[in-house]
Parts: structure tokens; sequence; C-alpha cells
């Protein structure tokens, strides 16, 4: 029960994250194609750009992992 | 490094302004800025003459790209091509108007024909299934022919429509078909031509068309035109030949001159538009720019020589001038300058401030390492690096991404020995290779000490750059402000380090009190918005635990692949499947580690000190053929 409770927390504080990330990447993915099909010069920009929100991702993942860990799962 | 610059002004008779831009553009090295305009000095407009000169030159100029465009000219070294006369610069624009018209006129009549060629070759298949069909048109002229064709699903259209017909024609026409190789149905339909009209509001209302003939053989009958569509087809190969070698003619003749056209007219353009950028007097005139300081005294002597001691350079002294207009040139090492393309992909760093490479030439490789971290992939990038610098130009971007190629490679393979991982885990299982630091599939979390306390050392790093950025350029309190910042940062990190007892215990209380002292100075200096660039600063170091993340995906991946290569029965099939696993983890292990180490830079690292809005150097210089972008410039 505990391991399984451990289990879903773990997942929780990925999936959320991971789920923000997908909508932010959306937001940003579409704004930043609108604004390479004028300006191709700013894909290093638009790269950068959609790299920030995974830093929810990475932290929720990195939440997860110390869930698992110091639970003794 | 960012290069030592010079304002330099150059004084001199306004009879001998041409003669000193000449001089300038020789030597390439001189930005000129815009003129300065106190009286008695006043800005040189381009006359009417000199305007139309200019439109004319630009003509020139275009018409040789259209021609570069078939032609392909070649670029004449430097020596080659002397400064023109005006006499010579109006026979290269006779030159260029004929050969543009010429190629032209060969590129529309090439274009011409393979349109014509491809359009035939569309009709080919078509027709040869409706040529066995056309004996009977032959043989009743006065008849009207359709020829259709219909989709593999309209086959019982075709029996109604047999059956329409024979309904009030009786065995008056004839109906033939023939099955194409793609499925279709190829149908030549023939009718007295009283029952056109009637023939067609049937096919209308069974939604099947007559196949139009193209253009040139429309209002023949297929039976004529078909022989003539292959004929034809056969002749044009052969009249796109004599194309090619109308334009290998043209290149031998004129492509040696046309390369000279454009590289003296290129310079001629050049100094006339360079014009405006000076001021004159009735009889002087002034020019001002910057060049790289250490040339100053060899430009002053070059005009000396070539121009006389009428003209006069003297320095512009530093107060006079700021920084934000200079143009800014990167200079560094041999070891480090691949890494300027890095750093050239957000806007230059101003003059005055910081360039940041070397510290890139540290970092992104050693981030880049830590996350892909494993001998084997590090190998392969290495062959890869070689293979891309091989083929790869000097000066070019793709031979800085080769170059840069070389210590990730590097550092990829001593992490990965560090973490004993060579492909995952098959280095253990086969070589029974051991960590030499420790393996980072069961010490998540001391790896992810390690990530953190990597950011720590990297944003103390920006935080200690913008202090000294700050400082050079004259202003203290914002110096004041990141210093503090960074004493916090420390201060938060000890005390934390106090509380879990990994640093002493006594060492909490003091941390504690400066860090409660530090607080209100750092509202002082930098407002009300302190706290929160605080905050933010704790979450750029914790941003660094993605090195942690990628680099746990990037082995679980490796791991993952030989594992279900073994689980499958075949070891063929295993082989194929671990290789095919661990190719994509290789290419998601160079995307996101590289994408990952930029961002960390981009935003966590120059966020602390880097001042973009440096101007590009672009010095009056001679014509050069154009390069892909370079990392040197």
């Amino acid at each position: 029960m505990e391991i399984g409770l451990l289990a879903l927390s773990a997942a929780i504080a990925v999936g959320l994250p991971c789920l923000a990330t997908g909508w932010a990447q959306s937001r940003i993915g579409a704004a930043a194609a609108a604004s390479l099909a004028e300006k191709p010069e700013l894909s290093t920009t638009a790269i950068i750009m959609l790299a920030i929100p995974e830093t929810m991702a990475i932290l929720g993942f990195v939440v997860g992992v110390l869930i698992i860990l110091r639970g003794g799962a | 490094m960012i290069v030592r610059m010079s304002k330099i002004r150059i004084l001199g008779p306004r009879d001998r302004l041409a003669d000193v831009l000449q001089v300038l553009q020789d030597l390439g090295v001189l930005h000129l800025s815009s003129p300065r305009l106190e009286p008695p000095l006043l800005s040189l407009e381009l006359t009417p003459s000199q305007q139309r000169l200019r439109r004319n030159l630009r003509r020139i100029l275009s018409d040789l790209d259209t021609i570069d465009l078939t032609l392909r000219l070649p670029s004449p070294l430097l020596s080659e091509h002397e400064h023109p006369v005006l006499a010579q610069v109006a026979r290269w624009a006779r030159l260029a108007g004929r050969v543009r018209r010429m190629t032209a006129g060969l590129a529309s009549r090439a274009a011409a024909l393979e349109e014509e060629q491809a359009l035939l070759l569309k009709y080919r298949q078509l027709f040869a299934g409706l040529e066995p069909l056309l004996t009977a048109q032959a043989a009743h002229r006065h008849g009207r022919a359709y020829h259709l064709v219909l989709r593999p699903e309209q086959q019982e259209g075709l029996r109604l429509l047999r059956q329409e017909l024979a309904g009030f024609l009786g065995e008056a026409f004839e109906l033939r078909e023939h099955r194409l190789p793609g499925g279709e149905i190829a149908v030549f339909l023939l009718v007295p031509a009283a029952a056109a009209a009637r023939t067609e509001r049937l096919l209308a209302a069974g939604r099947v068309q007559d196949i139009p003939l193209p253009g040139p053989y429309r209002g023949r009958s297929l039976a004529e035109a078909i022989p003539d569509m292959a004929a034809r087809l056969r002749a044009i190969p052969e009249e796109l030949n004599q194309i090619r070698q109308d334009r290998e003619r043209l290149t031998r003749a004129h492509a040696a001159e046309l390369a000279r056209a454009r590289a003296g007219t290129s310079d001629y353009l050049r100094r006339l538009e360079a014009l405006p950028f000076s001021s004159v007097s009735r009889r002087a005139f002034v020019l001002e720019g910057w060049l790289p300081a250490t040339w100053r005294p060899r430009l002053a002597r070059e005009l000396a020589t070539r121009v006389g001691d009428t003209v006069v350079v003297e320095e512009v002294e530093r107060e006079e001038w700021k920084g934000d207009d200079t143009p800014v040139i990167l200079s560094n090492p041999r070891l480090f300058r691949p890494f300027e393309l890095v750093v050239r992909q957000l806007p230059l760093p101003r003059y005055g401030s910081l360039d940041p490479t070397p510290f890139v030439a540290v970092f992104f490789p050693m981030f880049f390492g830590l996350m892909l971290g494993d001998v084997g992939y590090g190998a392969v990038l290495a062959v890869l690096g070689l293979v891309l610098h091989a083929r790869s130009k000097p000066g070019t971007a793709l031979r800085s991404v080769a170059e840069i190629a070389g210590p990730c490679a590097a550092f990829t393979m001593i992490f990965g020995a560090l973490y004993g991982e060579l492909f995952g885990d098959l280095g253990r299982r086969w070589l029974g290779l051991r960590p030499l630091g420790f393996d980072r599939e069961e010490a998540i979390v001391p790896f992810l000490g390690l990530a953190v306390a990597l950011g720590l050392v990297h944003v103390l790093l920006g935080l200690s750059l913008g202090v000294a950025s700050a400082l050079r350029g004259g202003h203290p309190r914002a110096a004041l402000g990141r210093g503090l910042t960074g004493l916090m940062i420390g201060l938060v990190v000890a005390a934390l380090l106090a509380s879990f007892e990994v640093l002493p215990r006594a060492l909490l209380t003091p941390s504690v009190i400066a860090l409660l002292v530090a607080f209100p100075i750092l509202i002082l200096a930098e407002g009300i918005v302190a706290p929160i660039e605080l905050l933010s600063t704790i979450g750029n170091i914790l941003s660094y635990a993605r090195i942690m993340a990628l680099g746990v995906a990037s082995v679980m991946l490796a791991i993952v692949a030989n594992r279900l290569a073994g689980a499958l029965g075949s070891a063929l099939v295993g082989a194929v499947f671990a290789l095919l696993f661990h190719l994509v983890n290789f290419a998601l292990g160079l995307f996101s580690p590289t994408i990952h180490a930029l961002r960390l830079h981009y935003v966590e690292f120059f966020g602390k000190f880097y001042s973009p809005g440096g101007a590009q150097y672009r010095p009056l210089a001679r014509w050069t053929p154009p390069l892909p972008p370079t990392s040197t410039s």
C-alpha cells in the first residue's frame, strides 16, 4: 500500500509538471513557428525559449526521484 | 576577448578624398562612422551624376548576380582585380547586360523544354495504354472519338455506359477498353458525329471526362498526335544538351572577365557609398571611424606613403566617443575560437563589456560530457567530428561545429570513464568496466548534488563577472547589488549545508545573521525587485539539476537498449535492435545536451553579466567571395 502511494506521489510529481510544460511549449512553439516564418535568424532564440519550460518537468522529475529514493521504494 | 579599438579622424584636402578612400579600402580595416557635422563642416551628399552612377553600378551587380546563378562565376584573387576606371566599368556594364540577356534566354528555353518534357512524360503512359485502341478511329474518320480514363472502381459505370449507348445507337458505336499498369481503365469511344451531343451528356452525367491533349496537339486526332509526341520526347534531351553546351561556351568566353567585373564594380560602389560618411568644408574633408588599435600606426603610414603628408590621421580621445556604437571584434585563442559560434547566436556583446567565449569553451563541453557521459558515444562523436572537419571549409560555421565536437567528445569519454559506461552497461557486462567516480544508475542523489554544485559555481562565476563588468562600465551600484546577491547565495548554501551537518553546525547561526544583515543592504542597493532577483538566482542554480536528469535518462535508455536486445530470441535480431536503439539514443544524446547546455549558458550564466548590443564590425574593404556564416570575422 505504502509503496503504491509513493509511486503514485512520484507519478503526480512528474506528471503534472510535464503537462504544464507541454502546454507552455505548445504556446511557445506556435509563436516560435510564426516568428521563424518571418525571421529565420531567430531559430536559436526559439529553441532556447522552447527549452525554458522544461525546467518544470526536470524539477518534477527530480522531486519524483527523491520521493522514490527517500521513501525507500 | 573583445579587441581594443581606436577611433581615428582623418583630415585632408577635399580633392584627395577619393584617393584616401581607395587606400582605406585596400587596407580594409576602417569601420566608418557617421559624419561629424560641426560648422563649417557639412555632410557630403552624392551629386545627381554620382547617384546615377550608383544606380548603374547596382544594376551591373544585379545582372552579375543573375549571371552567377547560371554560369557560376569564379572568385578572382585580390591581386587580380585592380581599381577600375569609369570607362572599364562602362565596358563591364555592356558585357554584363549582353551576357545576362543571353543566359536569361537560355534559361527560359531550358525551362520551357523541361516543362514540355515533364508534360509529355506525364501523358506518355496514358497514351501508351490508348495506342492499341486507335485503329478503329483511323477506320471511321467521320465519327467523333473520345479518349477516357476511368478509375478501377468505375468498371461498373463502363458496363452501364455500354448499355446506354446500345439503347440509342444500336450497334453504331465502337467502345474498346484497355487496362493500364496502375489499374485504371483506358477507354476509346467512337460514335457517329450526329450522336456526339447526346453522348457528351451521357458522359457528363456519369462524371467521366475526355482526356485533353497537351496544348500544341489540341485539335488533332489522338492517332496523329501520339507518334508526334513520342518523336518530340526523343528530341528534347538533345535540345537541352545543346543549351548546356551554349552555357559552357559562354562560361569559357566570359566568366573570368565577369568575375573581375563583379569584384571591380563592387569595390567601386563601396567607395561611392562611403562618400556620404565624410563631412566636408569648401577645401577639406574629415572622415572618422574605428579600427583595431594595433592597426592605427600602419594605416597612418600607408596614407602618408600613398597619398602624401597633406592627409593627417589623429586619434579621437576615448572620452569623446561612447562604447554603444563602437563595432565589436571577438578575438580568442585558437582553442577557444570555435566557441565564438555559440556566442554569436546572440547579439554581440557591447564594446567595453566582457566576451564570454573562454568561459563557454570550458563549461559547454563539460556540461555536454556530464550529460552524455559514455565512452562509446564519445568515441562515435569524435569520429563524426573528424568526418565533419574533413568535409568542411575553414572559417565556416560547419568547421566550428566540427571543432566544438572535439572537446565535447573528449569530455563525454572522460565522464564515461568516471561513470564506467560504454554504450550503457555493455562495457560492464562484456569488458568488466568499473566506474572510476560513481555509478549514475545507482548514485542518483550524489549526481544531483554534483549537478547543483556545478550550477552554484557557474552562477557565482556569472555574478562575479557581472560585478567586474558593472565596475568596468562605471556602475558601482549594480556591481554592489550583484556582489551582494552572490554573497547571499553563498550564505544560503552555507546555512543549508550547516543545517544538514555537511558543514560544522556552528556555521549556521553566523550564516543566518550575515544573511539578515546583507538583505536590507541588497534592497537598498538594488531596490524592491532584489528579493525576486535573489529567488530567481536560486531557481537558476536548481535549474542545473537538468544535467542529472538528462544524464540519468541517457544512461537508462542505453541500458534499456541492451536489456531488450538480450531479451529477444535471435542474436542477430537482438544485435540489430540494440544498434537501432543506441542510434536513437545517440541522436537524442547529441540534441538534448546541446540544447540544455546552451540554455544553461544563455539563460542562467549570461543573464548575470552579458551585455548585448555590440555593433557588427563592417570595415570599408574590397570585395571578397561570400562565405557561409563564419565563426571568425
